[in-house]
């Protein structure tokens, strides 16, 4: 069977994104209420 | 004389920093060496060749959504039976953590699946119950950002908390239970795993990772909801 490498990283690339985007948002938040 | 942690030190408070930030280096070291594991030691699947490395990442998500929901339900007990506000909270950031990693499960599925089912999505029984649950626990989230009164909310949301709980077993015996697309579990299966050790030692640094980032997530979100009602009020 073909490798098919793309959807490998298409789905580690999408994991990537969606984990750090969600760190991100929590960090943001935290900054956010720090300052309050 | 060197300081002792003392309970209720600020550095030692359930959710606070110090410790957030340790479990948040360990889980992001841990999916170092989860990667390297999947890609640099486990070896190219014979049958499905490397886009079974994508398994390196469904599976865990999985696991950690399991966990997620399981965490929804003792806490909403608690919840009930004891009115601790901190229980309502874990429940709330394990909701959110866990509907993040279901989301996860999903789409990784899908990506998967197109290159060795031949499709994108099927409604299989796996399928659809996960995406059952998966819609469960957003419409968890929902009721509880649509019912203003703080009380009220928790106590609604830890009742449908238990119930969609009831959605787990379903979803993992469903390949047991009926006949369908999607492979019967190939590691938490009676009498072990057929998977040879390096897989399956490359899927534990994984389980690992993925159990570390969420305990880092959850704790994370918690600690902000406290805030926020601090805030609030």
């Amino acid at each position: 069977m073909p490798d098919h490498w793309g959807f490998v990283l298409a789905a580690y690339a999408l994991a990537a994104v969606v984990l750090f985007g969600y760190w991100r948002r929590l960090a943001r938040k935290e900054k956010e209420l720090d300052r309050k | 004389m060197n300081s002792m942690p003392v309970a209720g030190h600020p550095r030692f408070e359930p959710g606070s920093r110090t410790p957030l930030q340790v479990i948040g280096w360990l889980a992001a070291a841990g999916l170092l060496a989860g990667l390297v594991m999947g890609f640099g030691v486990a070896p190219r699947e014979a049958t499905q060749g490397n886009v079974q490395r994508i398994m390196y990442l469904h599976v865990p998500s999985v696991w950690v959504a399991y966990v997620a929901f399981a965490v929804v339900f003792v806490a909403s007990i608690v919840y009930l039976a004891r009115r601790v506000e901190a229980a309502d909270r874990l429940a709330h950031a394990s909701a959110e953590v866990g509907v993040l990693f279901t989301g996860l499960t999903i789409a990784t599925g899908s990506i998967w699946g197109k290159p060795t089912w031949g499709t994108w999505w099927t409604w299989d029984a796996r399928l659809t119950s996960v995406a059952i649950l998966f819609v469960m626990y957003i419409g968890y989230l929902l009721l509880r950002g649509m019912i203003e009164e703080r009380e009220r909310a928790a106590r609604s949301a830890a009742v449908l908390g238990i119930i969609a709980a009831l959605n787990i077993p379903l979803v993992h015996f469903s390949v047991v239970w009926w006949r369908t697309l999607h492979q019967p579990p190939s590691l938490m299966k009676p009498g072990g795993s057929a998977m040879p050790g390096i897989i399956v030692a490359a899927l534990l640094v994984n389980f690992v990772a993925f159990s570390l980032l969420y305990v880092y997530f959850v704790a994370k979100r918690a600690r902000l909801l406290r805030l926020e009602e601090e805030a609030a009020a």
